[in-house]
């Protein structure tokens, strides 16, 4: 496609016109994750066979990542949590490049006049090879590096343990049997299970997993010889990294604080908050707390969640000139339309968070998922005395990402197909809900399941003065259900991945 | 572990524990199913809602 971009600048508002020449568009899908397979089969479905669609992922596999859980604890094995991508792309016509992203050269280079990202093989025989990839529409959808360099000690290839991809989940649950093995003989163990960096987010999924182990440990009758400790970043318990909510629950309007602090008792889940885990050792975790003191807490077990950072990829110009402070925020995640000027949390609201993940500057860019740049916590920062900040980064997985990757791909097909400049579609975090059912136990008939339901997920306290959320929409209730509405989205969700017919009618 | 016990003056005696009825009613499967057809309209009401 030919396209000609007419900018012109009043009041740092650019104007981006789209004249079509050519009917053929190429989009480029960086990550294949919820928010990137969204988006790519959206995109395809709408525009055809006419306009091309390339996925860039350097993993060969669509992980369904909520379900690692199970992995963690052996009740699913990986086969069951991911499948290859290839054959679902080939059948939708959609070009699949197993490749990690280097670089994007939005204006091109001097050798190349198109927009281009370069891309480098991965895991094939073409493995190290790099390639320039030509775009007229790039969607960065290449959620999280798990940071685990930032804490000294922590990961998989060191002291913790981790749920945050498949391939993690099957060591975790390896190291878990071997413990089981250890009580079996009588050993008494300590479990620590949490988050491992003072701004670490993604509470949920080490809550459920802590939840699961705690099952597990009932279910084998070990539960006097596991001792399962939670450490978290959070200020209160069920803070979640999005400063906590309020849920209807037994006649009364209840914070999660006393819904999760109430599952964790009767679990039999000791735990630790407001603690920025700094460095692991064997067997030794190494915490800040809020209060300033240094403590450690021993472990035989741990699963620690790192923090999350941007892909690291980099930025540069038509002459070769690097502009990645331009794209990106210093975490390494895409600037989009989000408000990022400093202000104090009083003054936050609703209207900071992006709408419609388009970059700013360069507007055929999009980033929705996790890889876009928050314009700011939304838990309260806090900082011990020693300076250290001690608060869990916005959540941004799961419904959410799904919901952005869609919404990313029906503006695309209006810019493409009808010429629009204007973005109709929005999701902003500030104006949608987001459902989270936090196993708490695998079983069909004695699982157990927290159902918790927001709106909005970023709290609007113009609208709602009171609460900071619609509390007439608010659900927290534990139960089998929840167990069973879990499992349902576990094969819904893969069903619609894989592109099964009438995919497009279950919702995000 | 013994640890485990629910004790005074520790962070796991002060929140609410859910009663024998409410353990019942949480593993019944009757009641459970009435439940999933209720959270899965509330989980669609924010769904549909969540983005224009």
């Amino acid at each position: 496609m030919i396209s000609y971009y007419i900018f012109y600048d009043n009041k740092s508002f650019l104007l981006l016109i789209l004249l079509i020449l050519n009917t053929m568009a190429k989009i480029v899908v960086l990550g294949a994750g919820i928010s990137g397979h969204t988006a790519a089969t959206f995109l395809k479905k709408k525009l055809g066979k006419k306009h091309e669609v390339i996925v860039v992922s350097p993993s060969e596999y669509y992980q369904w990542i909520p379900s690692n859980i199970w992995v963690g604890v052996g009740k699913m094995n990986v086969k069951q949590v991911r499948f290859k991508l290839k054959p679902v792309y080939d059948r939708l016509s959609i070009q699949y490049l197993q490749a990690k992203a280097l670089a994007i050269h939005p204006e091109g280079d001097l050798e190349q006049a198109n927009a281009f990202v370069t891309i480098q093989y991965t895991g094939t025989s073409r493995t190290g090879e790099t390639q320039k990839v030509t775009y007229d529409y790039l969607v960065n959808a290449t959620g999280p590096k798990l940071n685990f360099e930032a804490t000294e000690g922590l990961g998989p290839k060191l002291f913790t343990h981790s749920v945050c991809s498949a391939d993690h989940a099957v060591d975790t649950w390896e190291a878990l049997k071997n413990g089981i093995d250890r009580m079996k003989n009588g050993e008494k163990l300590n479990f620590v299970i949490g988050t491992g960096h003072p701004a670490a987010t993604c509470q949920g999924a080490a809550f459920e997993y802590a939840l699961n182990v705690a099952h597990l440990m009932k279910e084998l009758d070990l539960q006097d010889r596991a001792n399962i400790t939670w450490i978290s970043n959070e200020y209160e318990i069920g803070d979640f990294g999005m400063g906590g909510a309020f849920v209807k629950r037994g006649g009364y309007i209840t914070p999660t604080k006393v819904f999760s602090e109430s599952i964790f008792a009767e679990y039999g889940i000791h735990w630790i908050k407001r603690a920025g885990v700094n460095k692991v050792e064997e067997n030794l975790i190494h915490y800040e707390n809020l209060d300033g003191e240094y403590k450690t807490i021993g472990f035989d077990f741990a699963m620690l969640i790192p923090a999350f950072a941007g892909a690291g990829m980099k930025a540069y110009d038509k002459s070769g000139a690097d502009i990645t402070s331009q794209l990106f925020a210093p975490s390494g995640f895409m600037k989009v339309d989000a408000d990022y000027s400093a202000k104090p949390y009083e003054e936050w609201g609703t209207d900071d968070w992006p709408s419609t993940y388009q970059n700013p500057v360069y507007k055929n860019i999009f980033a929705p998922g996790i890889a876009f740049a928050p314009p700011h916590q939304i838990s309260k920062p806090m900082k011990s005395p020693n300076g250290t900040l001690i608060t869990p980064a916005p959540p941004r997985t799961g419904m959410p990402s799904g919901v952005m990757g869609k919404v990313v791909a029906l503006n695309i097909v209006d810019m493409i197909k009808h010429r629009e400049t204007e973005l109709k579609h929005r999701a902003s975090m500030g104006k949608m809900g987001a459902a989270c059912v936090v196993s708490a136990g695998y079983s069909f008939f004695k699982g157990n399941a927290a159902t918790m339901t927001v709106f909005p997920i970023v709290p609007d306290w113009k609208k709602y003065p009171q609460w900071g959320r619609e509390i007439s929409y608010t659900v927290g209730e534990a139960g089998l259900a929840g167990h069973w509405i879990k499992l349902l989205l576990h094969y819904m969700f893969i069903y619609k991945a894989k592109a099964r017919p009438f995919w497009w009618l279950i919702p995000e | 572990m013994e640890d485990n016990k629910v004790r005074g003056y520790h962070d796991e005696f002060y929140p609410p524990f859910p009663s024998k009825a409410t353990l019942f009613w949480r593993r019944n499967i009757f009641w459970q199913l009435i439940r999933f057809v209720v959270l899965n309209l509330k989980i669609m009401r924010i769904v549909v809602g969540g983005h224009t």
